[in-house]
């Protein structure tokens, strides 16, 4: 038995919603397209707390999590960083798609958020960017010492 | 990166050592470094070994839509209340397309996430160095070096690797539930007879009892022990559990083997199968005066295939 | 024509077969054989309609007139003539005293009517104090008891005054509104409106955010509620039954009509089942719909309803009453067809939306703001949005021809066709043994997410164009006038907060846990009225988020998981 080539693992995506909006049908789409891209996508319903979130990212051992935000969920988004960051996963690469208000892109972005996805955002530009990101965590990841 | 948190705490220590702390993040680490049996997995693997041999290993298999992942969050719920760590393997088929893979189960197991005593680990049945079960079974050794007490290994039994997989558990449960149409076709042939426990879940619906007769007389019909129980429970509500458990401990305590027997026993399996793939592939295509002669024992009925293999294997 | 009119038209007419043929040559000499657009729910498009497509001469089968059978004209003899349509706004943001104010504003600005949208917190079944405040009044106001209700409603007479409220099961947000009533000694009688989110199956199959309570629960108690409006608040429509949240998780205009009528034949069923007369309940029924900006599909998808519905009424439930006959819709032009890109031409978008809905007959109507897919609306955004309705009323005079395309042969057979489409999904549904059994075993779930996806497909793959999303991409942006709401100061979140911690300290507890109690026996009960006894708890101060721990202590929360 050899050795694999074990970065060309499938991106593993974390798709969620957190805070009290239910509205999931953006949610869904993209899990299903993220799936058929060949990604390895972990799902949730709405509702997620923080902690659950943060939860979920460790034990899965995700290279992205996706939030998606309807209405102003997204208000809650530095805390997640903080919680995630405070887990020991500042290497998880996280991006927002929804709506999001363009006053307050620059607060997500401060927060250390990748990218904000608006609306009409074709599929490619998610799955590309999705990629581009699970890269470049596996890359921050595999620098972290495995004693 | 910065080094915050867990990591700051753990700084100087190795991932081993980590792990046998309980540090969650660690753990997942393992886990993910022994799935895709990294260039750090042998020395992992090595590392661990002192530390194996502990957990015992349950498996769930079904039809989808039986209820496993709702059962088996009732049955984690079970285990915690007896004190005991539990570590999750949730195999969720990847897409045969695209090879990826959307791994809804695990938040059927919501009742748990607060709780450091179980960890929920989900694997796509595709890509996978070697094949999907030993991936599980290095993970399975990844949660006993994390000192879990059970290792539940969660399957949809469809598709011969699923049914692999759910095969290297020490005790397998096989469920089915009302109203997933054929009810017994619905489970793939081979299913039923790795079991050691049947269960017919969502008891409560319509259609229970016959799902329940008919899987007492596949019992009776197949090649499972004709002793397995069948028990009914309904895991929305809790119904049946208590029984579950009882009837896991019965079997486990009617087998006299190790932890580390079972593991040996898990080895065992893999090699086989290897074995076999491989005897396969020389019996089939391997030009050689002595296999011509077996076959031709074959056809002019002079010998059974299977008097003529076991001529080939004790002669090699 | 009037002295014509008994004179059948003789078909085909001199002339028509050979000037058809000599249209269709040339019509294929300049199109190739470019084939026909499919519409969203899948019925093929024609380049153009004939007495071919529909026969003038089923007529009075097809269509009858406005306000009689088979109701395909419009549900009343004068339609938009008479009595135009409700403009209903929905608002509200942060604390009842900002929803007070803007209540105030609309009326002044024309406003007939007005709708109360509670803040998240209160739709997920809590009180304000058991929340992250960070996301507190964003989205909505926060309505927790009666001293807040009454913030909400001060200076305006509830007796004399139409209330929508966006009030999923339990219908706390009723209760408290009856309890205002009754300390301002209204009698509850005159308490007209409706309660906009009772539909608890869209909500479990689509619009998740309105969840509270699992599904035999959230029946239990909107049948209670039913009854109990049946009895006391005949100014009360109980039940609304919203296509729009199978259309906007996804569903196809056929499928959601569909999807819709089915629910209302399973709440019906709930209600006949209890007793009550299908004369009486059915006459209180109203839906909600979305109106998407497939146009021409939304007209017929509106005119197929209002027939399917007049037969379900009196075919499979007998109803006498012409009131129950009637197909009574509010309708709110889709925000899934907005785009963030170049956002002012949502105001375009809208504006098709609404004449769709106008011409299919609607009751009451909603346009959303353009900016809406940006941020929840500023108040220019929604004054342009009540203005597009009054400009397509007086200046456009939409409103003087009831039924205008009635008799066009396109829109008559894609009348027929789209109805054909709603017979399937309903039979469907029937066939899986009823709505709430479609539901349970995740049919429906399946069907509305199926389409979601080969929508999203379509207009990935261009056959759909988006102005501005997938085709005439400006690289500039417009630059808009914003001044968007903020969520309200941290200091006025913790005053309301305070009000809150003052008002279940003030209250009488003894009479507070003895209603809540109650509350928990009657819902544990067989044959008690459970909204009964939650009006008579908001009344006792029992508060919004007791109500609803209370009845998922009993029932279950409801947690709709769809893995996609």
């Amino acid at each position: 038995m050899t050795l694999a080539q074990h970065d060309s693992f499938p991106p593993r995506v974390l798709v969620t919603k957190i805070g009290f909006d239910g509205h999931d049908r953006g949610s869904r789409i993209v899990a299903s397209f993220l799936r058929d891209a060949g990604m390895e996508v972990i799902y949730t319903p709405p509702w997620q707390e923080i902690s659950q979130v943060v939860r979920l990212a460790l034990e899965e051992d995700v290279d992205v999590v996706g939030v998606s935000s309807l209405s102003t969920d997204h208000l809650l988004m530095p805390k997640l960083m903080k919680a995630l960051d405070e887990a020991g996963l500042g290497h998880v690469k996280v991006v927002v798609g929804g709506i999001v208000p363009d006053e307050d892109e620059a607060l997500l972005m401060d927060a250390g958020v990748s990218k904000v996805f608006h609306p009409g955002v074709g599929r490619e530009e998610i799955v590309g960017g999705v990629a581009e990101y699970a890269a470049q965590a596996r890359q921050l990841r595999s620098e972290e010492l495995v004693t | 990166m910065t080094a915050t948190g867990a990591e700051a705490a753990s700084a100087g220590s190795s991932l081993v050592e980590r792990v046998r702390a309980g540090e969650l993040a660690a753990i997942a680490r393992l886990l993910t470094e022994l799935e895709r049996l990294s260039p750090a997995a042998p020395k992992l693997i090595a590392e661990i070994a002192p530390f194996l041999g502990r957990a015992q290993v349950v498996g769930f298999t079904g039809p989808p839509g039986a209820g496993k992942s709702t059962l088996v969050n009732a049955y984690i719920g079970a285990l915690r209340a007896a004190g005991k760590t539990v570590g999750v393997i949730a195999v969720d088929p990847s897409s045969p397309i695209s090879g990826g893979a959307l791994l809804g189960d695990r938040v059927r197991m919501n009742d748990h996430t607060d709780d450091d005593g179980v960890f929920i680990r989900s694997l796509a049945s595709r890509g996978h160095v070697g094949g999907l079960t030993p991936a599980a079974v290095r993970m399975i050794d990844a949660f006993d070096a994390a000192g879990k007490d059970v290792v539940i290994l969660e399957t949809v039994g469809a598709g011969q690797s699923e049914i692999d997989v759910a095969q290297v558990a020490d005790i397998r449960i096989v469920l089915n539930a009302p109203g997933l149409g054929d009810d017994i076709q619905a489970m793939k042939s081979g299913i039923l007879d790795i079991a050691d426990i049947l269960v017919v879940n969502k008891a409560d619906l319509a259609g229970a009892d016959k799902t329940f007769s008919q899987l007492a007389s596949a019992v009776a019909l197949s090649s499972v022990k004709a002793n397995t129980p069948v028990l009914k429970t309904v895991a929305t509500k809790g119904e049946g559990i208590a029984e579950l458990v009882a009837e896991v401990n019965a079997v486990a305590e009617g087998r006299s083997e190790t932890a580390e027997t079972r593991r040996r026993k898990r080895a065992r399996r893999l090699l086989a199968w290897a074995a076999a793939d491989l005897i396969e592939a020389q019996v089939r295509d391997r030009s050689d005066p002595r296999i011509d002669a077996l076959c031709d024992n074959i056809l002019n009925g002079r010998s059974s295939p299977e008097e003529a293999a076991k001529a080939l294997f004790e002669a090699t | 024509m009037s002295d014509r009119s008994d004179q059948v038209v003789q078909l085909p007419l001199p002339g028509f077969e050979t000037a058809k043929r000599q249209w269709r040559s040339e019509f294929d000499g300049q199109m190739k054989d470019k084939p026909n657009p499919k519409n969203r729910s899948g019925v093929e498009v024609k380049p153009v309609y004939t007495s071919d497509d529909w026969d003038p001469s089923s007529y009075m089968d097809d269509l009858g007139f406005p306000g009689q059978l088979p109701m395909t004209r419009g549900i009343y003899p004068s339609m938009h003539r008479g009595r135009t349509w409700t403009q209903r706004q929905l608002i509200g943001l942060g604390t009842p005293e900002d929803f007070n104010e803007r209540l105030k504003t609309l009326i002044a600005s024309g406003a007939s009517a007005g709708s109360l949208i509670p803040c998240n917190s209160v739709y997920r079944g809590y009180d304000g104090d058991e929340v992250d405040p960070l996301l507190l009044g964003t989205c909505g106001a926060v309505v927790n008891t009666v001293d807040d209700m009454e913030i909400c409603f001060r200076d305006i007479p509830i007796g004399d005054f139409s209330t929508a409220l966006n009030d999923p099961s339990p219908f706390t947000l009723l209760a408290l509104l009856l309890a205002v009533a009754k300390r301002r000694q209204v009698p509850w009688n005159r308490i007209s409106g409706t309660s906009n989110q009772s539909d608890y199956i869209s909500h479990f199959v689509c619009n998740h955010m309105f969840f509270r309570l699992a599904l035999p629960g959230a029946r239990r108690v909107l049948t209670d509620h039913i009854v109990f409006a049946q009895k006391h608040l005949p100014g009360w429509n109980p039940l609304s039954v919203v296509g729009q949240h199978m259309q906007q998780g996804g569903a196809t205009p056929a499928e959601a009509m569909g999807l819709t009528l089915s629910t209302a034949i399973q709440y019906a069923n709930d209600c006949a089942a209890r007793g009550l007369d299908p004369d009486d309940f059915l006459a209180k029924f109203t839906f909600f719909f979305d109106i998407s900006i497939s146009f021409f599909e939304e007209i017929a998808k509106f005119r197929a309803g209002r027939r399917i519905w007049q037969r379900i009424v009196r075919e499979r439930f007998g109803a006498q009453n012409p009131k129950a006959w009637r197909f009574k819709f509010h309708a709110q032009t889709s925000g899934v067809d907005l785009t963030r890109e170049q956002p002012l031409n949502n105001i375009a978008r809208v504006t098709a939306q609404a004449i769709a809905g106008i011409f299919g007959g609607l009751q009451s109507l909603h346009t959303d703001a353009y900016d809406e897919v940006l941020s929840v609306p500023t108040e220019h955004a929604a004054r342009i949005a009540i203005s597009t309705q009054e400009i397509l009323k007086r200046e456009a005079h939409l409103t003087d021809v009831i039924d205008p395309l009635g008799g066009s042969y396109y829109v008559e057979t894609l009348t027929n066709e789209m109805e054909e489409k709603i017979l399937s999904v309903i039979e469907q549904i029937d066939e899986a043994g009823g709505m709430y059994a479609a539901v349970e075993s995740g049919l429906v779930q399946k069907i509305v997410g199926d389409s979601a996806l080969a929508f999203q497909d379509r207009v990935d793959q261009g056959e759909e164009t988006i102005v501005g999303v997938n085709r005439f991409q400006v690289s500039e942006e417009d630059e808009l006038p914003r001044q968007p709401l903020r969520p309200p100061q941290a200091d006025v979140i913790e005053a309301q907060l305070e009000r809150l911690k003052r008002y279940k300290s003030d209250r009488d507890q003894a009479a507070a846990s003895r209603a809540e109690d109650d509350l928990a026996r009657a819902a544990e009960s067989e044959d008690e009225n459970v909204f009964e006894k939650i009006v008579d708890a908001a009344c006792a101060g029992v508060t919004h988020g007791e109500i609803c721990h209370r009845l998922r202590d009993v029932y279950g929360f409801g947690n709709p998981l769809i893995v996609p």
